[in-house]
């Protein structure tokens, strides 16, 4: 299943959330069952008191029928010690009892039930031991032998015995409560720390899954752009190639060409020299001027020979012509390239000062704008491109006006100069816009002299240096010739090479 | 050539006939009347250098100046200079390399072969005459080997 980066980023989101909610989840439940945890213990230490009290309060009772029997067995003052201290105590034992079990209410009806019972036997003891020191022992024997004090010291008993029972109970249920909780402390940081542990893991997996995934993709990406590196690098050896083949068969073809029209150029010359002495054979010759048949010879030999031989020689002169352009031409695309560093102003500056007198004789000034220091190039080239557009923009001037010519150089994006020459010259027409580049084709009205042969060797030379030449122009206002070129020839050289 | 000239053959090698007759034309208004054998494919011209048997031994004892195109149909200049120069009885025998084709690669090809004269044709006629011309004077006062 492939993971968008949205998923991730939600899954993540989601993980997160549920992590900081099972942490959140811990933390609050621990504090709670601490709260907790925290009443119960004081709650267990509360009923501990209470039971100690309870106890104390036993023992006190029995204190104080322990120190009656004594006396009214001895007489002895001494005896009486316990139940002085049981007496000064227990009055304070039970108001602690009373405000201790104010909110329990069973303990409450038993401290109830205990307080008569406990009065009622203190006052018994109080009695007797009174009795006795007044020397009536028999008379206080006898309130003992009533077992009146008996049973209300079993009452005693039994009631502090429900108190301590009912004391223990709590005790007990604290005490559960207390290791109730613990557990479920246990429990929910177990719970939780699974929840986050499966939270961490969760999103562990999915980070790795989209990680794998984003390899993956990077891989393939990878092999794309080493697999277009390697079709570019193809196409631009067949471009090569096929460059090379077109250099080549242009050179064999202007040799083979060559051939054949020597002979027709040299075997014309044989026959104007022979029809020279044919002409001097007919101007001497002694034949009737009246002689139909040798009028005839004398006509050919005076003008139909020598007006055939002249068409043939003209039209062998523009064949040449033309034979020789292309052949410059595939020399041209022959010629090994030289790069090296040029400084395009000076370069630029020579073009136009070479022209320079022909630009003055037209009234007109070249302006030159180069924001651009130097560049690796071949110098030959470059001058041959401006020569020729530089020669181009004299030549087909507007007349009406004084010349302009702007030359401008900028670099641009993706490793390349613009180089740009404007003119105010007579335009080009917008159907002759590429013709104009190709060979033998010319454009406008044919007042000047030429061949047409400029601009294809110019778009040559620039394709050579790895560039391209595009002209914009409106006929009648002037022309504008934009040659993008490499900012370093080199590594367009390998890449012809490879 | 001038004692010895009558006895030096001109081996012209040269697939255009016209060339070759233009060539030949102006060799003899140079004024050198030396014999000039024409050849049209490089096959035949081998055969005639080197005898049947491949040898060269048939043009033991001639003089021979060779004059060679390096376009043939049926092979190239290069492979007729190569074989002219490693044979032992034809090597010492001068060839002047005549054709169109003015590569610089080429041109050294042939001199580091053994080449002893390498012009290429102008295409101008007057200027292709006048060459030829030239080469005919500079014919008349060339010594020839003998072929052993």
């Amino acid at each position: 299943m492939p993971i968008s980066s949205k998923t991730l980023i939600r899954s993540s989101a989601l993980f997160l959330l549920i992590g900081l909610g099972a942490l959140l989840g811990i933390v609050m439940m621990t504090l709670l069952l601490f709260e907790r945890t925290q009443g119960y213990f004081e709650d267990v230490v509360a009923a501990r008191e209470v039971r100690g009290v309870v106890v104390g309060l036993l023992s006190r009772m029995q204190d104080a029928e322990i120190g009656q029997r004594g006396y009214l067995l001895t007489g002895e003052e001494a005896y009486l010690l316990p139940y002085e201290q049981a007496i000064t105590a227990i009055p304070s034992a039970l108001t602690f009892l009373e405000e201790r079990v104010a909110d329990r209410p069973e303990m409450r009806a038993q401290l109830e039930l205990l307080a008569p019972l406990l009065t009622a036997k203190l006052e018994e003891v109080t009695r007797t031991i009174d009795l006795a020191r007044q020397g009536r022992v028999d008379e206080a024997l006898a309130v003992v032998e009533t077992d009146r004090g008996k049973a209300l010291m079993d009452g005693v008993r039994a009631s502090l015995g429900e108190m301590q029972r009912l004391t223990d109970l709590r005790l007990n249920t604290g005490v559960e409560s207390q290791r109730d909780n613990a557990a479920a402390v246990r429990w929910v940081t177990i719970i939780g720390a699974l929840v986050i542990l499966a939270v961490v893991i969760g999103s562990a997996w999915m980070v790795t899954l989209y990680a794998r995934e984003i390899n993956a993709a990077r891989r393939y990406e990878g092999q794309l752009n080493i697999e277009l590196e390697r079709r570019v690098r193809e196409r631009t050896a067949e471009l090569g190639r096929a460059n090379e083949e077109v250099q080549r068969f242009a050179y064999i073809v202007t040799h083979d060409l060559r051939a054949p029209l020597v002979n027709i150029m040299g075997f014309t010359s044989e026959l104007e020299s022979s029809l020279a002495s044919l002409q001097n054979f007919v101007a001497n010759a002694s034949i009737a001027e009246d002689d139909e048949s040798f009028a005839e010879v004398r006509l050919a030999a005076k003008e139909d020979i020598p007006e055939a031989l002249e068409f043939i020689r003209s039209s062998t002169k523009k064949m040449d012509g033309l034979i020789n352009a292309i052949l410059k031409l595939s020399r041209e695309g022959r010629r090994k390239l030289k790069p090296e560093q040029i400084d395009l102003n000076a370069v630029l500056e020579q073009s136009a000062a070479n022209v320079q007198h022909q630009v003055n004789e037209a009234d007109g000034d070249v302006t030159l704008e180069i924001k651009v220091a130097s560049l690796v190039t071949d110098r030959l080239a470059l001058e041959q491109v401006f020569g020729n557009l530089l020669d181009n923009a004299v030549k087909y001037r507007e007349p009406s006006r004084p010349l302009q010519i702007k030359i401008a150089a900028e670099s641009v994006r993706d490793g390349k100069v613009l180089l740009s020459i404007a003119d105010n010259g007579r335009g080009i027409a917008p159907q002759d816009h590429e013709r104009v580049f190709e060979l033998f084709r010319r454009s406008g009205s044919q007042n000047q002299p030429g061949e047409g042969i400029g601009l294809a060797h110019v778009r040559t030379v620039v394709r050579n240096l790895g560039g391209e030449i595009t002209l914009e122009s409106e006929f009648g206002q002037g022309t504008t010739f934009k040659i993008s070129l490499p900012r370093d020839l080199r590594p367009v050289l390998r890449s012809y090479e490879t | 050539m001038s004692q010895d000239a009558k006895q030096v053959t001109i081996v012209m090698i040269e697939d255009d006939e016209g060339h070759a007759r233009l060539i030949e034309r102006n060799i003899r208004r140079a004024g050198v009347n030396n014999e000039i054998l024409p050849f049209t494919n490089g096959t035949d011209a081998l055969q005639f250098l080197f005898g049947p048997d491949g040898s060269g031994e048939v043009q033991s004892g001639q003089h021979l100046l060779i004059l060679l195109d390096l376009n043939l149909p049926d092979m190239t200049g290069i492979d007729i200079l190569q074989k002219v120069k490693g044979n032992p009885h034809t090597k010492r025998s001068p060839v002047v390399v005549l054709t169109t084709t003015d590569d610089s690669r080429e041109i050294q090809r042939c001199y580091d072969l053994g080449a002893n004269v390498y012009i290429t044709k102008p295409v101008n006629y007057d200027s292709f005459a006048n060459a030829i011309r030239q080469l005919g004077l500079f014919f008349a006062v060339m010594q020839v080997p003998e072929t052993d």
